[in-house]
């Protein structure tokens, strides 16, 4: 085997040594460095941007927070302006519901009270009508003149006999 | 049959290179090494050229395999022992280079890690690292690697020499894995295309027979390309898992 003919031996490190040498120091220990320190930029970028986003979302949370607790009390202001204006509505509409009920109380009283005056004046009417209409009545069919009087005592008469 | 083992012969490049008496010249196994340096420089500076936030595809590529490694380290070193992953990257991408550039069919290519030289001088450099890490960080304690937690005292000497020459095998077994793994695979490629060609030439009925042997080489190839990966990783990961006895002590 070739690999055992140990004259092949010292060339071969020597020019390994050389090579591996340069390899070592004039290629890889000047490139590899770099690619760590991109890597570690990337994840130093990439924690700044999720650290920025995680703070983004916090304030983007107390935000929506203070606008919720806003909206809430806004919400509970408003039910109980609302809650007011409502009582104070139906305060009101009952007292005016009162106001025209004693209104219409007044009124339908006065109106009873007229047609009563109304009803009696009308029956006293109705009275002396009917006295005076009798009487022209018995003048004309029995020719005896009596008078509205002599009608009314006939008939209070007649009433009491009934 | 040409020789299965010819693919593994080293056939200088070029005029002779003598230093102090010593062969140096410029070889097949020192191009194709060359090759894979290159490959590697050029994978690395395209993606690290313009650094984006948001990467295209060279820089993804180059990130991934940094993470990939970075990883692992972390994963069995733990922090501390990232200050090498620069090494480990090297280590990794360069026998991967070399094992899938071997790969290349119809260009004479050349896997310098099925040479046991190349594989045991990159074992070498794990093997001088830990010792270093181990002793820098723990000074002499670094001996108490040898004498695992909660041995009974009377197994301790026994278990002491074991675990020392298992240490000491470390960069042998670390450097015959990978050189055996890939010759092993360029041999068995190589004896299969044989076939292929004995079997494709018997003249009753020509080319018919030498399909079987294709196939299966076509399905070795997608499995050597496997090894040649796993095997870089193989080679990293226990390059970490050693590392971690240097920076860790167990």
């Amino acid at each position: 085997m070739p690999q055992f003919d140990t004259s092949t031996f010292i060339p071969q490190l020597f020019w390994l040594s050389l090579i591996f040498g340069v390899l070592y120091f004039l290629v890889v220990r000047p490139t590899l460095p770099k690619v760590g320190r991109v890597i570690d930029e990337r994840e130093t970028r990439v924690k700044g941007d999720l650290d920025a986003a995680e703070a983004a979302k916090g304030a983007a949370d107390a935000v929506r927070l203070a606008y919720d607790e806003g909206m809430a009390a806004a919400r509970k202001t408003a039910q109980a302006e609302v809650a007011t204006a409502r009582a104070a509505a139906a305060k009101a509409a009952e007292a005016r519901m009162a106001a025209l009920a004693a209104e219409l109380d007044g009124r339908t009283d006065a109106a009873m009270a007229t047609l009563a005056t109304a009803r009696a004046d009308a029956r006293a009417a109705l009275a002396a009508t009917a006295a005076d209409l009798t009487a022209d009545a018995v003048r004309r069919l029995a020719g005896i003149d009596v008078t509205a009087a002599d009608v009314d005592a006939a008939l209070a008469e007649g009433v009491r006999h009934g | 049959m040409a020789n299965p083992m010819q693919q593994f012969e080293i056939e200088r490049i070029g005029a002779p290179i003598i230093v102090a008496g010593q062969d140096l010249s410029f070889t097949n196994s020192a191009l194709w090494m060359l090759l894979a340096m290159l490959t590697v420089a050029a994978f690395l500076f395209i993606g690290t050229a313009r650094p984006q936030l948001v990467p295209g595809r060279a820089q993804a590529a180059v990130e991934y395999m940094y993470e990939f490694i970075t990883d692992m380290v972390r994963e069995n070193v733990g922090r501390e022992g990232l200050r090498y992953a620069p090494l480990i990257f090297a280590l990794f991408v360069f026998v991967l280079a070399c094992n899938l550039l071997g790969m290349v069919p119809f260009v004479h290519s050349f896997t310098p890690t099925s040479h046991i030289a190349v594989t045991l001088g990159l074992a070498t450099i794990v093997f001088v690292l830990v010792l270093v890490v181990g002793f820098a960080r723990h000074g002499l304690h670094f001996f108490s690697l040898f004498l695992p937690e909660g041995t009974p005292l009377f197994v301790l000497p026994l278990v002491a020499v074991i675990e020392f020459l298992s240490f000491l095998s470390r960069p042998f077994t670390l450097a015959i894995r990978l050189f055996a793994n890939m010759t092993a695979g360029h041999v068995l490629l190589k004896v299969v295309g044989g076939f292929v060609v004995t079997l494709g030439s018997i003249e009753a009925l020509p080319y018919v027979f030498g399909l079987v042997p294709l196939s299966v080489n076509v399905a070795l190839t997608a499995l050597e390309l496997l090894i040649a990966l796993v095997q870089a990783y193989v080679f990293a990961l226990l390059t970490s898992i050693y590392l971690n006895d240097a920076v860790n002590l167990h």
